[in-house]
């Protein structure tokens, strides 16, 4: 099957690699940039285009990869639909419910396979506590801890920087854990947040969310885009007979080159796996492509994400809890 | 030499304040009244000083200070009559569980002409009091956002029991926070959000085992604090203090109690963390004596226990109606 990849930034880059891992080739690398498009299909033997719909519409086109701004999803989505092409959309699925339900009417009318793709649900990592957590390790939960985050990503006039746009690191980052609380522990019933969402002087985002489920487990979620660097990943889970703790700056493997006058050093942590998580959710996408296999994933899980992300913008905005 | 008194040790931190009474030159710990006698003979015998049964007795004697490490919905009604009896009095906290009552508190000694402090021996942390100055330097600019932790061990008896304590770990795990960011930003707080669990321990007992609360201070910091009793019986100690100041210039972030060497201990079949930084609580009980001596206020006044005890009732409030509760 061929490839093409829309939006030819780093997501871009990662999916075309993850496609070609699982013995896909790429045709297509559509961007704006031309630039863009054009250094990421040189690398990936693929055909450069400015046009996205010359890329969706491509005879020797089996799969679109969506990984534009976010409120472009639900354009692209619909289009590759009606070409009868495959799709994969990275998250947020889209910038509104309404962009997503109308989404996903456009690729079931079009009998496609469509993914969006919520890759917590596929780190190690997330699925050891989940395994553990529904076998009982640490009895009944009742308290969920997350944190995520570290610099404010995009370079200076990118689209992350809108939070028309990107909605923030609410919208754009925490929807990772808003989707694995919702896939480990059932429906939410009521959200409140507190986003600083600043510009000036600097750019900054910290949100502070917490979530009641139905099943009375107590979520609080911390994600940045605040820290000076690095980026890092915090969970804690409590339960009634003990507690799990997750900590990404504590790797197996670390390096730091030797300062040579130049300025400083960073130390760069390191936590390889021989297969990446995105390499498992492109797996779980193929297998579901033409077959009735439904993904870890699914449309709706998706949409129900930026259901509970908008929910959390909304209680920011009204500064009350939303409920669902 | 200054004679201090301990009023009832229904509180464990009252065995710490003992040994900084103990240990410190110039002071001495003269005499424990306790509600419950054999409890309070038990410390009269272990601290080497005497019990006296009869509060009144214990309240006309020549101490000049009291301790009271009661019950929380015990310390009005001691703390008045100490104030009665003109003693100084260093109060734990939470001052008292109901705004009410801290105000009754504060009141009555005022009109006493009594010092009247509230135990938060946090303000005496170094790691903290260097956060502060770092705060305060302005090196770091305008600070936006906070998280802060309050973690424990479920402590038992008492504190569970809400006729005696007004509330568990969110009545227990607030208040230090709460004071430490009004000392170290000099601004109030101005609503809370909380919404309370009562899930870590098989509901054995009929309090809150966490608050997840998420507050606004004066300039619209938002702060998002976590107090529990989440830390299992297996945890390698007894819980934490954290802040995370988000800030214009950077980050500041404190572990205050991240001071420790990790013992793995065949013998008992654990791994503990056991502190090796400075005792905040010395610290605490020789302001209390200074103020004592100088007849002046403690560092944390009966004002501070009073504004604690309101954010913390505000949390209750609004994890009952499910609202955004102004202070």
């Amino acid at each position: 099957m061929n490839v093409a990849i829309l939006g030819c930034g780093g997501m871009g880059r990662l999916h075309a690699q993850m496609a070609t891992n699982c013995g896909l080739r790429i045709s297509y690398c559509a961007d704006a940039v031309r630039k863009a498009a054009k250094g990421l299909a040189d690398d990936f033997g693929a055909k450069a285009v400015v046009d996205p719909m010359k890329a969706i519409e491509a005879k020797d086109t089996d799969i679109v990869v969506i990984t534009t701004p976010t409120p472009s999803h639900e354009t692209f989505v619909s289009a590759a639909a009606a070409a009868g092409k495959h799709i994969f959309c990275e998250k947020p699925f889209g910038r509104s419910s309404e962009e997503c339900k109308r989404a996903i009417r456009a690729a079931e009318k079009a009998g496609v396979t469509l993914f969006v793709g919520h890759v917590v649900r596929y780190f190690q990592e997330f699925e050891l506590m989940r395994e553990r957590i529904q076998k009982g390790s640490i009895g009944k939960t009742g308290w969920v801890k997350l944190f995520r985050g570290g610099i404010f990503p995009g370079a200076p006039g990118s689209w992350f920087r809108d939070y028309k746009q990107s909605g923030g690191v609410t919208f754009d980052c925490m929807i990772h854990d808003l989707d694995w609380v919702r896939y480990v522990f059932g429906e939410p019933e009521r959200i409140f947040c507190q986003t600083i969402m600043r510009t000036e002087p600097t750019q900054l985002d910290y949100s502070q969310v917490t979530m009641r489920m139905k099943s009375g487990v107590i979520a609080t979620i911390i994600n940045t885009w605040a820290a000076p660097s690095g980026f890092k990943v915090k969970a804690e889970i409590c339960g009634s007979k003990g507690m799990i703790q997750f900590d990404s700056t504590e790797t197996p493997l670390g390096a730091e080159p030797r300062q040579t006058g130049s300025g400083p050093t960073m130390f760069v942590p390191m936590s390889p796996v021989a297969v990446s998580p995105y390499q498992l959710e492109w797996q779980d996408f193929i297998a579901t492509i033409g077959s009735g296999h439904t993904p870890r994933v699914t449309p709706l899980d998706a949409l129900r994400a930026v259901e509970m992300a908008e929910a959390a913008l909304k209680s920011n905005s009204s500064k009350e809890p939303v409920k669902f | 030499m200054v004679k201090i008194g301990i009023m009832s040790f229904a509180h464990l931190h009252a065995n710490s304040y003992a040994a900084c009474l103990k240990a410190l030159p110039g002071v001495s710990l003269s005499a424990i009244w306790d509600d419950n006698a054999s409890r309070g003979k038990k410390m009269a015998k272990e601290f080497k000083t005497n019990f006296v049964k009869d509060m009144n007795e214990f309240l006309a004697s020549d101490i000049e200070g009291v301790i009271i490490t009661s019950e929380n919905s015990k310390h009005r009604a001691m703390v008045e009559a100490a104030a009665r009896a003109k003693k100084w009095i260093l109060c734990e906290k939470p001052l008292a569980p109901t705004m009410k009552d801290a105000q009754s508190i504060v009141t009555t000694c005022r009109k006493a002409g009594v010092g009247l402090g509230t135990a938060f021996p946090c303000r005496f942390s170094t790691p903290l009091i260097e956060a502060k100055s770092m705060l305060n330097s302005g090196k770091f600019g305008a600070v936006y956002a906070i998280t802060c932790t309050n973690h424990g061990q479920y402590p038992g008896g008492w504190f569970s029991d809400p006729a005696l304590s007004g509330g568990g770990a969110t009545m227990d795990h607030t208040v230090h926070v709460v004071d430490l960011l009004r000392w170290m930003l000099g601004k109030e707080f101005k609503s809370v959000y909380c919404e309370l669990g009562n899930q870590l321990h098989n509901k054995s007992f009929p309090t809150d085992d966490l608050g997840s609360l998420h507050l606004e201070m004066e300039g619209g910091i938002q702060v998002s604090h976590l107090a529990s009793w989440s830390r299992p019986k297996s945890f390698p100690t007894w819980g934490d203090v954290t802040l995370e100041f988000v800030c214009e210039g950077g980050l500041i972030t404190v572990d205050a109690f991240n001071q420790k060497v990790t013992v793995f201990d065949d013998g008992n079949q654990q791994v503990r963390y056991d502190a090796w930084g400075d005792n905040p609580d010395m610290a605490l009980v020789k302001n209390f004596v200074d103020a004592v001596q100088s007849r002046c206020d403690c560092a944390s006044t009966g004002m501070d226990g009073f504004a604690a005890t309101a954010v913390t009732e505000a949390a209750y409030r609004s994890a009952k109606t499910g609202r955004t509760i102004k202070i």
